[in-house]
This record gives C-alpha cells, sequence and structure tokens, in this order.
C-alpha cells in the first residue's frame, strides 16, 4: 500500500479512528498487528508470512543470546545475522551473485549457465531486516533485555508507517513505546497530519510532477547531450530523491505520529551539508547511524589506526552501497561515498581546526563543493548501467560540446526553482529543524502552506508512483 | 536528539516523559530510558486546522466549477489498474477489442453484442499499440475466444522504448503483477472519478468502467475551438520524428526497418498459437479523415502496411475505405467518431465482422 494512493486514506482513516476509539491498550496493539500486516500483505499476501516467519526467529534467537553465557551467546548471535543476511541475500542479491560468479568463470575458461532465479523481492526486506535484526544486536550488546511479548515485537518491526521504506526504528527505540498507551493530543495528532501533507507534497508535486519527467529523460536519452542539460539532469535527480524518499520518510513519522509514536528525524537538510561526514549525519540517518554503530565501531570505528579507520570506511560506505541494490552501479556509489570520506578526514588531519574555515563564505564553499560531489556519485545511483554513468559524467564535464540540449525551458525552469527553493530551505534551516521554522513562522504562514500544499496534491492528482527506496 | 533540544524546552511545551527515566514497568523490555519524544509545535492547531480545512474544500470547488464552466466533466482515468480489472473479464470464449483509441472510441459495445451475440471486452488502449496485448492473449492458454485488433500503422509498429508499445508493455505487465493494494485503490477511485474528478487536458472524450470511450459533444460540434485543437494535436503525433542526432541517418533507418520486420514476424507468430487454439482475429482499420488521413496514407500507405499483415497472417481483415457504408463516417477531430457515429458504425460494421469471422 501506497502512501500516496487512496487505499491508504481509507486505511489510515479507518485504523486511526478504531485505534483511537479502542479503550484497551493490548486490543490498540492487536489492531496495530493486523493493520500492519494488512498494510503489507496488500502488496503481496504471501510475503507477510515471510516477514512473520523472520519476526519470530529473530523473537526466540533475542530470548536465546539473552540466557546463554559466554560463546555460546556470540553463535545465536551469529544465527540471527546469518538468518536475516541469508534471507537479505537470497531474494535481493539471488541473481546478482549467480551472474557475478559466471562472469567470473567465464574469465578463467569456463562456461557455465545458471539458471535465472524468478526471485520477486519482497517489498521493504532490507529496511524490515535491520529493524528485527537491530533487536538481537542489542541484546548482544547488552543495551537491551528481550521483550516478553511476542506481538509487541511483531508490532516493532512491522509498524506500518516505517514497514517498508523506513526509517529503519531500531526495536530499542520502539519496544519501550510499547509499555504505555499514548494519550490522545490534538497538537500531536495535528503535527503527525501536517507532516504527512509535508511528506505527501514532496513526493507528489515536488519529485513525481516537477523533476521525475527531467532526470528520466536525461538519464534515458541514448545520445550524448550537452553540459547544461546532463548537469541539470543530475541535480533533477538529486533533488528528486531528497524529496521522494524524505517525502516517504515524513509521512512516516507523521503517521506514528497520529498513532502517539515517536520516530526519529531520517534527514536533516542535507544538501547544507559542510563535508561528508556532515551529509552522513544528514541523510538517510537511521541507516548510516545503523551501519555506525553495528558496524563501522565493531570493525574499530576510528579507534584504530589512521589506515585501518579509513579501510573501515570504505567497508562500510561499500556495504551501504550494495544495501541499496544488487548493482555494481550502487556499490561505486557506495565506494565513491567511501573516498570522499577519507579525503576528509585525511584533510581534517592535515588542516586540523583552523579558524578561517569558521568563516560563512568558507562554510558555503565546502557547502557547494560537498553538494557537487554528492551529485557526481548520484550519477552512479541513478544510472542503470555504466554506460549511461559514463556518457553523463563525460556530458558533464564537456565531452560533447555539440551535444544534444533536449530539456524545455520549462523544465530547465522547473528544476532551477524547485532545487534554488530547496537550497534555501536547507541552508536557512541546517542549524534548526521544522519544528522550531513552525513555531516562529506566522500563523498565517503555516495554515497558508498547509492549505496550499493540500490543495497542489489534490490538484496534481498523483499517478501513484512507488517511492524510489522501495526498490530497496 | 539534536543539540537544539534546550531551545526546544523554551520554545515548546515538551511532553511530559522527555527526559525522565524510565519506570519499573518500562524496563520490561529493559530498553534506554525514553529519552526521546518528538518536539510538537505549540501553536493554535483546532483555528488552523479548520481553517485549512475550509480553504481546500473551497479551492476543490472553485477547481470543479471552473474544470465545468470551460466544458470539462468527470471521466475515470484510462490507468494499467482499469485496463487489468477488465483484463480479468476476459472469458476463454470472450471477444476481445484490441488496440488503440479508435477501437475505443468507434465501437460501441452495446450494438457488438446485439450483433455478434456475446458482450465484448474492450482492452484498446489510447496511444497504446496492440501487439504486447496481442502477444499477451495468444500467450494465455486458457483464451481461445476472438480478437477484433484497431489497427494504426504507426502505432502498431511502434518500435520496443517508444510510448504506444511502453503503455501496452506496462498495462500487460501490470495484469501479471497486480496487487491487492493496487486493485483496491481503483475501486475507491472510480466512484470519485466518476463524479468530482475532471481531466487534464486535453479533454474531448469520456470513459466509463467497461473502457468504452465517447467523444463529448463539443468536440464532435462542427468548426468547434476544442476540435480545432485536437485535430492539430494529432499531426505532430502522427509525423515520423527526425532520426536522433546522435545516430547516422541510414543507421537508424536501417533499424527502424528491422524494428518493423521483427514486429510482423511477432505478429504472424502471436497469430498462429491464437489460431493453433481455435482462436481467431480479425483486424479492423476504423475511420480517419481530414489531413490526419493525408498524412497516415502519405507515411504508413496500406501496401507497405495493411497488405503484409494481412497476407503475413492470413487473417481476415476490415479496412472502412473498401465499403461505403464505413467509408461515409466522418471524424470530427479527424481521428475517432462521434459517440453517436460509432453506434451507427458499429451496426454497420457487424455484418463485416461476423463474416469475417465466420459467425
Amino acid at each position: 500500500m501506497l502512501f500516496n494512493s487512496l487505499t491508504f486514506v481509507v486505511f489510515f482513516v479507518v485504523v486511526v479512528t478504531a485505534y483511537w476509539s479502542i479503550h484497551s491498550w493490548t486490543a490498540r496493539k492487536n489492531l496495530l498487528v493486523t493493520a500492519s500486516y494488512i498494510f503489507y500483505g496488500a502488496w503481496n499476501p504471501p510475503f507477510a508470512a515471510l516477514l512473520f516467519s523472520t519476526t519470530a526467529m529473530d523473537f526466540w534467537l533475542g530470548r536465546q543470546i539473552a540466557k546463554a553465557k559466554g560463546s555460546s551467546r556470540r553463535a545465536w548471535l551469529v544465527a540471527s545475522v546469518c538468518m536475516n543476511l541469508s534471507m537479505l541475500g537470497f531474494f535481493k542479491y539471488g541473481n546478482f551473485l549467480l551472474e557475478n560468479f559466471q562472469w567470473l568463470l567465464a574469465r578463467i575458461g569456463i562456461i557455465y549457465h545458471p539458471p535465472h532465479l524468478d526471485i520477486l523481492l519482497p517489498v521493504g526486506i532490507s529496511f524490515y531486516t535491520f529493524h528485527s535484526l537491530s533487536y538481537t544486536l542489542d541484546i548482544y550488546r547488552g543495551v537491551l533485555q528481550p521483550t516478553r511479548s511476542l506481538r509487541d515485537f511483531i508490532l516493532a518491526v512491522s509498524f506500518f508507517p516505517q514497514l517498508v521504506a523506513g526509517p529503519i526504528v531500531r526495536a530499542g527505540d520502539f519496544l519501550p513505546q510499547l509499555v504505555r498507551p499514548p494519550a490522545l493530543r490534538i497538537g500531536q495528532f495535528m503535527w503527525g497530519l501536517l507532516l504527512m501533507t509535508l511528506g505527501l507534497f514532496e513526493k507528489i508535486v515536488l519529485a513525481d510532477t516537477m523533476l521525475a519527467g527531467s532526470a528520466d529523460r536525461i538519464f534515458g536519452y541514448a545520445g550524448p547531450l550537452v553540459a547544461l542539460d546532463s548537469w541539470l539532469g543530475v541535480i533533477a535527480f538529486g533533488s528528486q530523491i531528497f524529496f521522494d524518499f524524505a517525502g516517504y520518510s515524513t509521512c512516516a513519522i507523521g503517521a506514528a505520529l497520529c498513532l502517539g509514536f515517536h520516530l526519529k528525524d531520517n534527514f536533516r537538510f542535507p544538501y547544507a551539508a559542510i563535508g561528508f561526514s556532515d551529509f552522513w549525519r544528514r541523510w538517510h540517518i537511521s541507516l548510516s547511524t545503523f551501519l555506525r554503530d553495528y558496524l563501522y565501531i565493531p570493525l574499530g570505528g576510528n579507534r584504530v589506526g589512521w589506515t585501518r579507520a579509513a579501510i573501515n570506511l570504505v567497508i562500510v560506505m561499500f556495504l551501504g552501497g550494495l544495501w541499496h541494490g544488487a548493482a555494481w552501479t550502487f556499490v561505486v556509489w557506495g565506494l565513491l561515498h567511501g573516498f570522499y570520506l577519507v579525503i576528509e578526514h585525511a584533510s581534517r588531519a592535515l588542516v586540523g581546526e583552523q579558524a578561517w574555515t569558521d568563516n560563512f563564505a568558507v562554510k558555503l564553499l565546502l557547502g557547494f563543493v560537498t553538494y557537487g560531489a554528492v551529485c557526481l556519485a548520484w550519477v552512479f545511483f541513478r544510472a542503470s548501467d555504466f554506460t549511461i554513468a559514463t556518457r553523463m559524467l563525460r556530458g558533464m564535464f564537456g565531452g560533447y560540446p555539440h551535444g544534444d540540449a533536449i530539456l524545455a525551458t520549462r523544465e530547465i525552469l522547473q528544476i532551477g526553482i524547485v532545487t534554488f527553493f530547496m537550497m534555501l530551505a536547507h541552508w536557512s534551516l541546517r542549524e534548526t529543524n521544522v519544528e522550531t521554522a513552525v513555531t516562529r513562522l506566522p500563523r498565517w504562514v503555516v495554515t497558508a502552506a498547509w492549505a496550499l500544499m493540500a490543495c497542489a496534491i489534490i490538484l496534481t492528482q498523483g499517478s501513484s508512483n512507488a517511492f524510489i527506496y522501495f526498490q530497496f | 536528539m539534536p543539540s537544539s533540544t534546550s531551545n526546544f524546552k523554551r520554545i515548546l511545551r515538551l511532553p511530559r516523559l522527555f527526559f525522565r527515566t524510565p519506570t519499573e514497568a518500562e524496563s520490561v523490555h529493559g530498553g534506554p530510558p525514553l529519552e526521546f519524544e518528538r518536539p510538537i509545535p505549540q501553536i493554535p492547531w483546532r483555528g488552523m486546522t479548520v481553517v485549512v480545512v475550509l480553504v481546500v474544500i473551497g479551492a476543490a470547488l472553485a477547481w470543479e466549477f471552473y474544470c465545468r464552466s470551460i466544458g470539462y466533466g468527470p471521466t475515470l482515468n484510462d490507468n494499467e489498474d482499469l485496463w487489468t480489472i477488465t483484463r480479468q473479464r476476459v472469458r476463454p470464449e470472450s471477444v476481445v477489442i484490441i488496440g488503440d483509441s479508435r477501437g475505443w472510441f468507434d465501437l460501441d459495445l452495446d450494438e457488438l453484442q446485439k450483433g455478434l451475440g456475446i458482450r465484448p471486452v474492450q482492452l484498446a488502449m489510447g496511444g497504446g499499440c496492440g501487439y504486447p496485448v496481442l502477444a499477451d492473449l495468444a500467450d494465455d492458454k486458457t483464451f481461445h475466444g476472438t480478437i477484433i485488433c484497431s489497427f494504426v500503422p504507426r502505432l502498431f509498429f511502434a518500435p520496443p522504448g517508444t510510448p504506444p508499445m511502453e503503455r501496452g508493455e506496462k498495462a500487460v505487465r501490470r495484469s501479471h503483477t497486480q496487487t491487492p493494494a493496487q486493485q483496491a485503490s481503483q475501486y475507491i477511485a472510480m466512484p470519485l472519478e466518476e463524479r468530482v474528478a475532471p481531466r487534464l487536458p486535453p479533454y474531448f472524450g469520456t470513459l466509463d468502467r467497461e473502457r468504452r470511450a465517447r467523444m463529448i459533444e463539443q468536440c464532435a460540434r462542427p468548426g468547434s475551438e476544442l476540435q480545432k485543437r485536437i485535430q492539430q494535436i494529432w499531426l505532430p503525433l502522427f509525423t515520423p520524428p527526425p532520426p536522433p542526432s546522435y545516430v547516422p541517418k541510414d543507421v537508424f533507418m536501417a533499424k527502424m526497418k528491422d524494428a518493423i520486420e521483427t514486429r510482423f514476424r511477432d505478429t504472424v507468430r502471436a497469430v498462429e498459437k491464437l489460431r493453433a487454439r481455435g482462436g481467431k482475429i480479425v483486424f479492423v482499420r476504423l475511420p480517419v479523415s481530414g489531413g490526419l488521413k493525408a498524412l497516415e496514407d502519405q507515411t504508413t500507405p496500406r501496401k507497405q502496411t495493411w497488405d503484409p499483415l494481412l497476407q503475413g497472417t492470413r487473417a481476415p481483415g476490415i479496412y472502412f475505405e473498401d465499403f461505403p457504408e464505413l467509408a461515409s463516417f466522418n471524424c470530427p477531430e479527424w481521428s475517432h467518431l462521434s459517440a453517436g457515429d460509432s453506434v451507427e458504425f458499429s451496426k454497420r460494421l457487424v455484418p463485416h465482422l461476423r463474416a469475417a469471422l465466420g459467425m
């Protein structure tokens, strides 16, 4: 079920009404579990069984980890990690691994034709696997006790606002919220609705209507493009993916608030980041902190030597890239970000904290360098193969001075205006957040913006395009 | 929490649980303390919400009135989900209409039902290529009914990757992968679209739940502004695009020729597959008028498109110009018949269909 679909509107109204009408907290939680499984099963009912089985296994493994002593604790954790990652590996990377195995064999002269596995990727598997995995990892780390309630754990993993495209909510952040029933607060409820409006506006109006067409046309064009069109295509995609994914996260946070639950921010104005560490503190925060806590730090983090820390960064970003999709283009995207982070760490080590870097103009410059490098990496994220990526990069750096210019003036204006206002908003709010901004803005501005966003959503009549992150 | 938490403490009324340690009951999960709750802006929510709801209702009503004042009306959106729901109505013996929008506008289901004794299922698509649907029906082992295929050469022979082909492929793909949520959304959307959702331009026809399209009166009226506007839409759409600058012209032309030959071969294969199961197909060239007819005759002449298609597939065909009673119709906007004419046209078409299909 997509947030930007009529089915979800009806579903949400029914669930919210029933949820707040029921007095019993147990019954409310049961309702949320049922609703979450309907939400998920509405894509493909059999996959709900897969979701349940991984959840039930992790619930049981969590208890085993807590009970076990010594090396068997580690063995139970390994079982949980293997179970989750093999599930992810089979559904998401099965064909990718086979194809690469075939390629490798061909290099040494062995011709092997593996059967193409007709595997349907369960929607959101990358997200709910991480929701579930965080539980056993945290129990092993000793920061979480296993819950006694299977129902509560099922809800923590499958809570429908976050289930299929994040944010990646750790069981440790969600389970404590299931202890006591939240009270219905009108401000919280309305703020949730406003966030949902904002998220849908970002997705339907900005990402789908204003930007997706231009980005698709540029990346789908088979010929050489002039530098302006190439850059505009990449910039359009950079803005599109932000509005698409941040829009989903904002909707998820809003929907959870309407039900009395609190999810953390997943985006914090990332295009105003100064440097790449800062970018990853602002972009897909739930994934970057997951990788930091469960991968980077266990690998030694930055407590080890400089070289080892750099290797750790690259490994983390390599896997982060692969998490996004079973393709080498995603790996290159991840490695590029790993490379950026290494360069940044090296620069910091060389230059240190200089007073001149605290200057606004320097920050702005560094911010734009960061944005430019992030856009460069988006080329690999969006291109479906390296031929397209190479052509795009060549176009961006003036490789086709007599290439084609295919964007109409209207499209150029759309990309320019939307991206300009997005950057303005990110830089204005980079030290604060939406809540503060809304509190400080005149009431009529907030009211008008809310109404305008709602009207724009209705009038553009979104065509229910799936969110980009669903495929991950 | 971000470092701005302390600012929030001053600006906002913080929820009660903000910084406290967990109670005994909460340590059932033994998790970290409930140190995170989202701050909620403290603004007059009730008043603002009322204003927003009133403004949105007012704006939606104003838009509806505006659209109706310029001649727009409610109609279903033709999307993959509506197509899929219609595709699910196909039974082994069904009569199915496939092809392009001329099959939509020009063929009246009631008249065809009267004449053929079975109500056809409308699977034609606006601006769509009929081949993906033909291939899908040919691959459907349960289907051994009859296909009426509307044939517009530029659309039927559209190469892979072009919008007409993609439209057909997307619809077929959706029919194999439609989720319960997508189906539910379509059923929820239809009553709304039938009442309050005017389409964005160009609006010149309405579509019902059986996907029968009817031209609106304003477009059928001789010499109307809308009619002239729609006529001008067809010409660029049906004009062959220039070869892309990055491909030499001869290479491009060879590629196009190859794509068309491949489509011929694939069509023949699909028809044979269908016929082997006892299925039937009849190709129909529906009326076209004015400047668009001249353009189609010039760029996709009958001898190079229609004739080889019938020869290759050994299928019967009905070309409107071959029969005076079918050739006498005029398409108001050059490409489709008016709603009234489509009924009469279908009535006259029935005997030809019966003869072609040996009924």
